[in-house]
């Protein structure tokens, strides 16, 4: 079942958003309506790296 | 793609020996973790002589020290206030606070993270995912939110399906099931002892049948044992009309275990736990399945407040069983079957409370309560058994006394002093029932 995902292409999209949201934090001049919901986000995108990034190297 | 089935079908449906990699290499990542960022296990790890480098095999982390809950209340209450040196992060990124029920002892407190209160909602989703929640449910938690984790995780992880959650709270038992009835709620949690309580109270106080007149489908219980109790499941079921599926977590460790919709037994999840079970006198490895011992358990991915090797002392075994769900998770036999500290000797007997829970349910005219208390008389042990009668089985006391007598001794090989009290009288419970009373002097 493993092989029918696209594991590696979700994988690289979630590397993706984690960059994205990381910059956004670091270029936020610390307004805290930014830096906080960055931190919600960066959560959920560790939620993703669980179900699917952390099993790219194993899967394949 | 077939993931209708699955919360997530790439690890729910991974080859064992994947899993087992998966497994090492996030044992791997929360023990560095801990061992770089909380003075409690980097001097735990370094007392024992092991380094995160020394892990490099799955039969290494065999070497790695244990945690007792002994410990983790020895450290609390000092700086970083009031978790104490097993905090791996700073205070100002813990969000969440819970601690444990005290069953056991002082409660533990339970610091987390926002991401780690993300996945501690994640773990519920695999566990709701696979006992059939949906988008379009509406889901009733009739609990006590407060300090205790309970169903908090839950609410968040039904969230994060879509459900519809309705909170309730600071509400009697009789302003929720009213509630449940007037909002067409699908879908409960609760303790065993609460869903049955709760259809006692909907029968007696409202004159509502939990199967008849609502529309509760699905109940996950938690908490107690008594999902995984056939006779006690059956009642549950028989009231509610709904299917009844068991969960084990705990507020320390994360919702770790759970029955799906084929009810075969509880899957561990094994992409966010690793579950060691030992034998209970030597503490080797258990891998054979249907062999009881006490489990060690990890959650790869709790960051604020690692629970690693933490030594639960919940007894369990492997299933021999396979289930139809097609999920690689292995199962667990009868859930948590009792705790290595609890299963206790009396008249020399070794005793498991489910076992009498087991028969008390299985008898049509007793009521869902009773009561154990092990007292000494002398120098003998003394086991009385309180049950109540069903209004109107009063005259059938005798055939009820003979079939409780009769499958105590086949289920726990003991007799019993056996007391008949009159129906509503032994004590009702919301949460957590102290059913089991150990009255003898400690030695």
């Amino acid at each position: 079942m493993v092989e029918e995902y696209k594991i590696g292409d979700m994988a690289e999209k979630v590397q993706l958003l984690k960059q994205t949201a990381t910059e956004l934090k670091r270029i936020s001049g610390g307004i805290q309506a930014v830096d906080r919901n960055v931190d919600r986000i960066l959560a959920s995108i560790k939620m993703l790296e669980i179900n699917v990034s952390d099993i790219l190297d194993i899967a394949g | 793609m077939s993931s209708g089935k699955y919360w997530n079908p790439i690890l729910e449906t991974l080859p064992p020996e994947k899993l087992q990699q998966l497994q090492l290499k996030k044992f791997q990542n929360i023990f560095r973790w801990a061992y770089e960022h909380s003075k409690f296990h980097h001097k735990l790890y370094s007392d024992a002589g092991i380094e995160p480098d020394d892990i490099k095999t799955f039969d290494d982390i065999r070497k790695v020290p244990k945690v007792e809950k002994s410990m983790m209340r020895a450290i609390q209450g000092k700086d970083p206030y009031p978790y104490g040196d097993m905090l791996c992060v700073p205070l100002e990124e813990v969000t969440e606070y819970h601690q444990t029920s005290g069953t056991t002892g002082q409660p533990v407190y339970q610091a987390d993270t926002w991401q780690d209160w993300e996945w501690f909602a994640e773990a519920w989703a695999f566990v709701l995912y696979a006992q059939g929640y949906r988008a379009r449910d509406r889901v009733f938690l009739p609990f006590g939110y407060n300090v205790f984790i309970a169903f908090w995780g839950a609410h968040y992880g039904a969230e994060k399906l879509g459900c519809e959650v309705i909170p309730g709270g600071v509400l009697n038992t009789e302003a929720r099931i009213l509630k449940m009835q007037e909002l067409r709620a699908t879908a409960m949690m609760a303790t065993p002892t609460y869903v049955l309580g709760m259809a006692d109270t909907a029968r007696r106080k409202l004159g509502i049948d939990p199967a008849r007149d609502l529309l509760i489908r699905k109940i996950t219980v938690a908490g107690e044992p008594g999902g995984s109790i056939p006779t006690t499941k059956k009642r549950m079921e028989e009231a509610w009309g709904a299917k009844v599926y068991d969960h084990i977590g705990a507020t320390e460790i994360g919702p770790w275990s759970y029955e799906c919709i084929y009810q075969s037994g509880l899957h561990v999840n094994e992409a966010l736990f690793l579950v060691e079970i030992e034998d209970v006198d030597t503490g080797e490895l258990i891998t054979e399945l249907g062999r009881r011992g006490r489990m060690v358990i990890t959650a790869f991915d709790r960051i604020a407040q690692p629970c690693i090797k933490f030594d639960s002392k919940d007894i369990i075994e492997w299933s021999p069983d396979e289930c139809e769900c097609g999920r690689t998770f292995r199962l667990i036999k009868g859930g948590v079957v009792g705790r290595a500290d609890d299963i206790t000797k009396v008249k020399g007997v070794l005793l498991a409370p489910t076992s009498i829970e087991e028969v008390v349910r299985s008898i049509p005219g007793l009521s869902d309560e009773y009561e154990v208390l092990v007292t000494k008389k002398g120098d003998l042990d003394d086991i009385t058994l309180k049950v109540e009668l069903i209004p109107g089985q009063e005259r059938n006391v005798d055939v009820i006394r003979g079939k409780l007598v009769d499958q105590l001794r086949v289920k726990t090989g003991l007799g019993y002093n056996l007391e008949f009290h009159e129906y509503g009288t032994l004590p009702r419970y919301e949460v957590k029932a102290k059913r089991f009373r150990d009255l003898r002097p400690k030695e």
